[in-house]
């Protein structure tokens, strides 16, 4: 089974082209933005993601400041704020070298007033303080992200969702089904419809939610022994063998 | 040579006393000559002239430098590598403390006539000029415009001109050709944004030339030596097993020649570098995917070379949030450098190993404040005593961040900005002046710390749950004197920041690994009842006995080896046994069992 970072570092979905694009030295190429731009929207419209094929586009942005797209950017940023623990928002941040001032007042740059919202509903699921992460997305401060853009990232609040389950199934055996539900933002039936389909279990009587066993919250404690291999004993074990 | 400069004295009695430079300009302004002597075009009187001053500063230049040069020069159209690595390692650097630790060496120009005009031997020597000028006075915008162009012709005359050259350079003087490029165009990079002290003629300058040290420019260099040594399938061939011929075969007429290869594989690690300095960190690991990390490598000759490729990864690391891999990587490399100490003699490299190194440590503690591991305790001793406070501060969460901010901005690297200042338009240039844009090293600094922010609750919950089995969540809760609710969210933060992908056996490339755990306390929450786990590791005995029993079979090595004592003098020969075991078996012996055991740890 491939690991989670090879996944991440190539996606079983990035069609050849891409992969050419990404590891190769096409990469710098400013004409193939637009191939990449175009794989970011098929990403958005299809619940892919492909970490390395974005940052791609922000590495052409940060060499050629005259392709700067913000609609782009802002969705690559989306796009990154459901990998979350992993650090592939501030990642993308991390290339987002200083804009030149702003020189069209028709054409106003929407980066620079939505990326402390980003940042801060990035900092909210970091701490996996998930009630608070949608008190505010579904806040009116909020309303011109929802409206221009996460309306448009297909399965965006479900893959925010993917961000809580993670946390909760390495943490929880058994979690109230209140909690859960605050987490998720998702109430009876919805939760209920939820909590089946990734196949966890509910008692009907108490509520308590059953999250099956998985390694990281299934403990023990050990105690790791030491373990000498031969190839340690080798000079000593030679040395013996000629004195003798 | 004694005639000519016989001839300019007759010439000029007075050259010496006379500001040349000065001279020549006012010259080319006010243009009184022209009218005295108008059949003499501008044009000759100034090359003429060019001619004198050469000729002087030649005449300055000291009878022993000018045979290094001739020595130096031939060595290299020899080809003789011992010859220019005396000449490179040991020449240069006793001549320039004796002669030019103050000023420039002469330039290219005046000991042209030496070299018998060689244009080759002559961008080599420039390169050693300039890199001279960068790390001994300070360059002016002439010679950071130069520097480019030399460089530029080096790598032009590598790459383009028909098959492969016949030169051959030491491999040290390979990487540091790479290793300066990179540095310049980073001090370039650093100097050019600072758009507010610069002069009206260096603003001209800057504003007419914005390929210079530009990104794509070094960029191109990197991957043109890349695919022209063919390093990258060199590499994979390598870890197919393929044989010497196969390889040759592979890698082609470039690839087969030393100074390729190197310069190759050297501008591989230089991309790691580049992309660390532009904060594209998943990039710099990704160009490093075929390069393996282990010091058994045939690239690792060159010690400069093998601790700036750790130190890059690991940084890398640290930004891709995987500590564990950040902590192997130092781990490794610092142990090397302890190792390779005592054989160090190389001073003028051994100062810039021993800072990174320092720097290296320092991103140790940051690491293991922020994912705390069994740790390597030669290195951890050495953290202790150099960042012990820094440390203690970091491993208490949120008010440790100055000292996480205080290590990071000392270990982080240089970090520079892409694009330049807009030199081009005085209007956005002053607006940028007004309002200057947050320095890289800043911008990386604040990313950092919201990492830091994140887990920042992480230490005190770990020293609770470290006194218990099992305790209610609400009790807990009470303990820390916090809300419920907030108390298990930072549980999941914990379950979090003890989880971490990390390289575990070997995997291809530095970006791929599995989900480990890297806390020895390990919980789990059952509805509300917190359930807690510490695995322990038995103490070890293995490497002590090892070293021991190694150390006790050369002492007997040595007492059977030694000419058997003539009957009265039985004393003394025992103590020649002893002595010459004495300093490997000084540390254990002293005091009783229980300092013994304790120095286990410390040895």
């Amino acid at each position: 089974m491939p690991s989670v970072a090879s996944t991440w570092a190539s996606p079983p979905t990035r069609t050849p082209l891409i992969e050419n694009l990404v590891s190769g030295v096409d990469r710098y190429n400013p004409n193939n933005v637009g191939i990449l731009e175009d794989y970011l929207y098929h990403q958005i419209r299809s619940e892919e993601y492909d970490c390395l094929a974005n940052l791609a586009i922000l590495k052409l942005y940060q060499f050629n400041p005259d392709l700067y797209n913000a609609d782009v950017v802002i969705n690559i940023l989306i796009k990154a704020l459901t990998s979350a623990p992993f650090p592939d928002f501030n990642l993308c941040i991390s290339l987002l070298d200083e804009r030149p001032v702003n020189t069209n007042p028709d054409e106003p740059d929407p980066l620079p007033s939505l990326l402390p919202t980003l940042t801060t509903l990035h900092n909210l699921l970091q701490q996996c303080r998930f009630p608070a992460f949608w008190a505010m997305y579904r806040s009116d401060e909020v309303e011109s992200l929802r409206d221009n853009y996460t309306v448009e990232c297909v399965g965006f609040e479900n893959s925010v969702r993917d961000v809580v389950i993670r946390a909760v199934k390495a943490a929880f055996t058994r979690i109230s089904s209140e909690r859960l539900g605050t987490y998720l933002d998702l109430a009876e039936d919805d939760l209920a419809a939820y909590v089946q389909k990734i196949s966890w279990s509910i008692d009907p009587s108490t509520g308590i939610v059953s999250v099956p066993r998985n390694p990281d919250n299934h403990i023990e404690s050990t105690v790791v022994q030491e373990n000498i291999q031969l190839s340690q004993l080798t000079k000593v074990v030679a040395h013996a063998a000629q004195t003798v | 040579m004694s005639q000519q400069r016989k001839a300019l004295w007759d010439v000029d009695e007075d050259l010496q006393d006379v500001d040349l430079s000065l001279a020549i300009g006012n010259y080319g302004q006010n243009g009184i000559y022209d009218e005295a002597e108008p059949r003499i075009d501008e044009a000759t009187l100034l090359a003429v002239q060019q001619q004198m001053v050469q000729q002087a500063a030649f005449a300055q230049i000291p009878d022993v430098v000018k045979r290094f040069i001739v020595h130096f020069h031939h060595a290299v159209l020899e080809n003789n590598l011992a010859e220019i690595t005396a000449a490179y390692e040991s020449g240069w650097n006793r001549l320039t403390e004796k002669f030019y630790s103050k000023t420039e060496w002469p330039e290219a120009e005046v000991i042209a006539p030496l070299v018998n005009d060689d244009q080759i031997f002559l961008i080599l020597y420039r390169e050693l000029y300039y890199r001279h000028v960068y790390s001994r006075l300070q360059p002016d915008i002439d010679d950071r415009f130069h520097s480019y162009e030399n460089s530029c012709e080096l790598f032009n005359y590598l790459l383009n001109s028909d098959g492969p050259v016949p030169l051959e350079l030491p491999e040290q003087w390979l990487w540091d050709i790479i290793d300066e490029f990179i540095y310049q165009y980073q001090s370039f990079c650093v100097w050019r944004s600072k758009a507010k002290s610069k002069t009206d003629e260096e603003l001209i300058l800057l504003a007419d030339a914005s390929q210079v040290w530009s990104s794509y420019s070094v960029l191109n260099v990197l991957y043109s030596l890349i695919q022209k040594s063919k390093i990258n399938e060199h590499l994979v061939a390598l870890q197919e097993g393929k044989s010497a011929e196969e390889i040759a075969e592979i890698v082609g007429e470039y690839g087969v020649r030393p100074l390729y290869r190197m310069l190759g594989y050297f501008s591989v690690v230089g991309l790691l570098r580049v992309h660390s300095l532009l904060g594209d960190f998943t990039l710099a690991l990704k160009v490093m995917e075929n390069v393996e990390l282990n010091q058994k490598s045939p690239f690792t000759r060159v010690t400069a070379c093998h601790v700036t490729t750790y130190y890059y990864v690991g940084f890398c690391y640290i930004m891709l949030r995987r500590y564990p891999d950040a902590i192997r990587a130092f781990v490794s490399i610092l142990n090397f450098i302890l190792r390779m100490r005592q054989y160090h003699t190389r001073s003028y490299q051994y100062d810039q190993i021993n800072k990174t190194a320092d720097r290296m440590y320092a991103l140790f503690a940051i690491c293991n404040a922020l994912s705390p591991t069994r740790l390597d305790d030669n290195i951890s001793n050495i953290v202790k005593e150099r960042y012990g406070e820094q440390f203690t501060k970091m491993s208490r969460g949120e008010e440790g961040i100055p000292a996480f901010e205080e290590l990071f901005l000392y270990a982080c690297p240089k970090f520079i900005s892409a694009n330049p200042p807009p030199y081009e338009d005085p209007e956005l240039r002053a607006a940028y002046i007004e309002e200057p844009p947050v320095e890289p090293a800043q911008r990386h600094l604040g990313l950092f710390l919201s990492e830091v922010r994140a887990q920042a609750p992480v230490p005190t919950l770990r020293s609770f749950l470290k006194l218990y089995t099992s305790l209610d969540a609400k009790k807990l809760a009470n303990f820390l004197d916090a809300d419920e609710e907030k108390m298990v969210q930072q549980m999941m933060v914990m379950k979090q920041a003890s989880r971490s992908v990390s390289r575990v056996e070997n995997e291809k490339g530095l970006l791929d690994g599995q989900m480990i755990s890297t806390c020895d306390l390990d919980f789990v929450i059952d509805e509300n009842m917190v359930h807690i786990a510490e695995s322990t590791v038995g103490r070890r005995y293995a490497g002590w006995f090892i070293r021991n029993t190694e150390h006790a079979q050369r002492v007997f090595d040595g007492i059977r080896n030694s000419p058997l004592p003539a009957p009265p003098k039985a004393a003394p020969v025992a103590n020649v046994s002893t002595d010459s075991a004495a300093p490997a078996a000084s540390g254990p012996r002293p005091g009783g069992p229980r300092v013994a055991w304790g120095s286990v740890k410390a040895a």
